[in-house]
């Protein structure tokens, strides 16, 4: 009833490869397109600033771990780390007199060629040896960073970064970096929603389900694994850049350590492994839960007279919040973007659900 | 269970809509955005309930100036998009006066405390060159720095040296990330002006394996360690330096060494161990006397009474002490409502103040947030902390040509903008 299927008709290539060929999708692009350009308008700055901006920028992120992990099936432990080599050259690039759009490419850039270079090595071995080998990336960059003075910024291992200038306009204001990161990632979005049906998509996705067979039919395995991460890499490295431009304002280690790299594959499992909707699930949900949990335990807790001493009230959300992850996919284990998809398969068809079956 | 999930939903809803601005109230309101449950756990406890009690106790006399002291406390678990959250958060709440407690998240809120021009406490983490109050005008790491502390520790061998410390061998053991890289600048200056043998022994994270250091340390055998380590790290050194023969009374340890730590060790094995500390520890200072007889007495204590006893306890209540009393100077002087601006000045008007005895006197003015950087060194009897030097601040020229040119390097960083 929802998702009318009547009336659309495949006549031309145009309308068979459109990206949301169902009239309810597109009216629900469109408005979330609209609520999301119109934010500022009606959102409070707490929830612009401290929620929509860092989520919409880790949505990018993980839209690109997704690349290489949902689509190329290929593990990567080590992806805060290439994030945060594009934000240290963003940032390095910017204090050196780089206008701010150029250091962010460059930055992307920067990353995509340690990425590259590090997959070459890495890609000669599979599955559970690419992650550890992988890890062993983060690691390396850990190392790196807080030993090189000239990278880190001195013993205090903190870089300021300086303010976003757009076209010579500084870009201050919650409203003007929210919009930077909501540009960024409808731009990793659009990108993600036509590689799926490219050459390079579906190669990606023939490496992801038998590499030897993909080389069979004549996909070259290891140069799309390459393309994958390459492209993942510059993904990573703006998506860290845009970060700590518009969130941090300085750049430190411990923001792309190896428990971010954790936390931006959960992001990508909890989603859905290859969903670009569940990106967008998967990184609220890991996000932004740990903090909505702390408050509603705290809220429940003040409502029904419960005094709990401060350190149960800090680890009950913990522990909740690990409860609820499971329960997601104990229920899908496809993530949450399957669940979308299931609500979505059986209004598609209701109320005749007879039909699909 | 279909009205349980809605109105558990409604719930998650309504606290949502729980954080939207409330109007500043009249009382006096100080946000700790603590890591209550990942890496600073060690802590964190202890100074949230001697804060909370502290509070309690001014409380029950009437408050700061008349005004309620209120204390809020949230969980951050150690990352920084959660703490810049509550910072966020609380702000818009009203509150002016912050405390991390965790260095990334001190990082991650001071850029955006700075731009606000709101008061942020971090005490022994964060940025040691926020000191410098001609740069960081809103941020308040009253205390004492690494580089001041690895001063104190030279300065204080040197006394027990005679006056010299020529041909002196001294071995700085850290655990390899930059909490423990800090001091390595201030100590090389040091050796070079002092003349003194440097060994610099790292050993990796976690510092659950620091065999090959201890390899090494006695290979070289030096007349004295200094240890920047966090808690079980001490421990795990204790038994190396046992392994290597090593006499446990050459090892001095940065203040994070706690009753704990003495415990896991052995009280009679710790015996002659020494640690720098910038507060008096144990519970008979009047202060911790002062808490046991009105709160806990009267079973208002804010967590477990033997807690009280820890050092780090003690940590917490020289931190709020010195808090509240910056906030009473500033109602005294400018009046009320408090502004950031009202509580700086307040702040920056604490003369020698030791809150009675609790820890080493601090002066704060508009160039010197730190407050002085006292620390003395004391040493463990196998039944209390005997302290060995008064009130220290060794090199202090040296420890402010380091600060100085990190914190030209921020204020430069910030012109650039």
């Amino acid at each position: 009833m929802f998702f009318r299927q009547a009336g659309i008709f495949h006549i031309n290539y145009a309308a068979d490869r459109a990206l949301f060929p169902i009239p309810a999708d597109r009216w629900m692009v469109g408005t979330l397109l609209a609520l999301a350009a119109t934010a500022p308008l009606f959102m409070n700055t707490l929830y612009l600033s401290s929620y929509m901006l860092p989520w919409l920028v880790w949505t990018a992120g993980a839209l690109g771990l997704n690349l290489v992990l949902g689509w190329a099936g290929q593990f990567h432990l080590g992806y805060a780390a290439v994030m945060g080599i594009g934000a240290y050259a963003a940032v390095h690039g910017v204090r050196h007199g780089i206008p701010w759009e150029i250091a962010v490419i460059l930055g992307g850039l920067t990353a995509s060629v340690i990425g590259i270079g590090f997959a070459f090595a890495a890609l000669r071995v599979k599955g559970l040896y690419l992650a550890l080998s992988t890890l062993a990336l983060q690691f390396v960059m850990d190392w790196t960073i807080s030993h090189v003075p000239a990278i880190s910024g001195g013993t205090q291992a903190t870089l300021q970064a300086p303010d976003i200038r757009l076209l010579g306009w500084p870009v201050t204001s919650d409203a003007g970096l929210y919009y930077v990161a909501l540009v960024w990632c409808l731009l990793v979005t659009t990108f993600m929603l036509n590689l799926r049906r490219t050459a390079l998509g579906r190669a990606l996705v023939a490496v992801r389900e038998k590499d030897y067979a993909a080389a069979v039919i004549g996909v070259n395995s290891f140069y799309y694994k390459l393309v994958a991460f390459a492209t993942s890499s510059f993904i990573a490295g703006v998506t860290g850049a845009i970060l700590v431009n518009t969130f941090y304002h300085a750049v430190t280690p411990e923001q792309f350590s190896v428990d971010v790299s954790i936390q931006a594959l959960a992001m990508v499992i909890v989603g859905g492994l290859g969903s670009i909707i569940g990106s967008y699930f998967g990184a609220g949900f890991i996000l932004l839960m740990p903090g909505a949990m702390n408050t509603f335990i705290s809220w429940a807790a003040a409502q029904f007279g419960l005094s709990l001493g401060i350190e149960t009230l800090a680890h009950l959300p913990q522990a909740l919040y690990g409860a609820l992850i499971i329960g997601f996919l104990l229920v899908e284990p496809l993530g949450l973007g399957k669940i979308y998809n299931n609500v979505r398969d059986y209004l598609l068809v209701w109320p005749f659900g007879y039909v699909k079956k | 269970m279909k009205l349980k999930l809605a109105s558990l939903t409604s719930g998650l809803a309504l606290s949502l809509m729980s954080m939207l601005p409330a109007n500043a109230a009249d009382p006096v309101r100080f946000a700790m955005c603590l890591d209550l449950s990942k890496v600073y756990t060690f802590i964190t406890p202890q100074i949230a309930q001697s804060a909370r009690d502290y509070a309690e106790l001014v409380n029950q006399k009437g408050g700061i100036e008349g005004h309620p002291v209120e204390i809020i406390v949230q969980d951050h678990g150690n990352e920084p998009q959660r703490g810049i959250e509550c910072y966020e958060k609380l702000k818009r709440e009203g509150v002016m006066v912050f405390d991390t407690l965790s260095t990334p998240v001190s990082r991650a809120v001071l850029p955006r405390i700075m731009k606000d021009g709101n008061i942020l406490i971090q005490s022994l983490v964060g940025r040691g060159d926020a000191i410098d109050g001609t740069v960081f005008k809103w941020v308040f790491p009253i205390g004492p720095t690494y580089w001041g502390q690895a001063a104190n520790d030279v300065e204080y061998i040197k006394q027990k040296s005679g006056g010299s410390l020529k041909g002196k061998k001294i071995t700085f053991l850290y655990i390899d990330y930059p909490f423990g890289q800090e001091p390595i600048g201030i100590l090389k200056t040091l050796a070079e002006k002092e003349g003194f043998d440097l060994q610099l022994v790292p050993y990796p994270l976690p510092g659950n394996d620091q065999a090959s250091a201890w390899t090494q340390i006695r290979r070289n055998n030096p007349d004295w360690i200094i240890s920047w380590s966090l808690s079980n790290m001490h421990v795990i050194a204790s038994r190396e330096m046992t392994r290597n023969g090593i006499p446990i009374s050459k090892y001095i340890a940065v203040n994070w060494f706690n009753e704990v730590d003495i415990k896991n060790i052995g009280a009679d094995a710790a015996k002659g161990l020494k640690r720098g500390t910038n507060v008096a520890g144990g519970s008979n200072q009047p202060l911790v006397q002062e808490i046991l007889k009105e709160v806990y007495d009267k079973g208002k204590g804010n967590g477990d009474r033997k807690f009280t006893e820890d050092v780090y306890y003690n940590t917490g209540l020289a931190i709020y002490s010195i808090v509240f009393e910056g906030a009473r100077l500033a109602i005294k002087k400018d009046g009320w409502p408090l502004t950031p601006e009202k509580l700086k000045n307040g702040f920056e008007s604490l003369k020698n103040y030791d809150a009675n005895g609790l820890m080493a006197p601090i002066t704060v003015t508009p160039e010197d947030h730190g407050g002085g950087g006292k620390t003395r060194i004391e040493e463990w009897d196998g039944t209390k902390w005997v302290p060995q030097t008064d009130w220290i601040a060794g090199f202090p020229d040296e420890v402010w040509s380091v600060v100085k040119q990190q914190s030209a390097d921020y204020a430069k960083s910030e012109a650039n903008k």
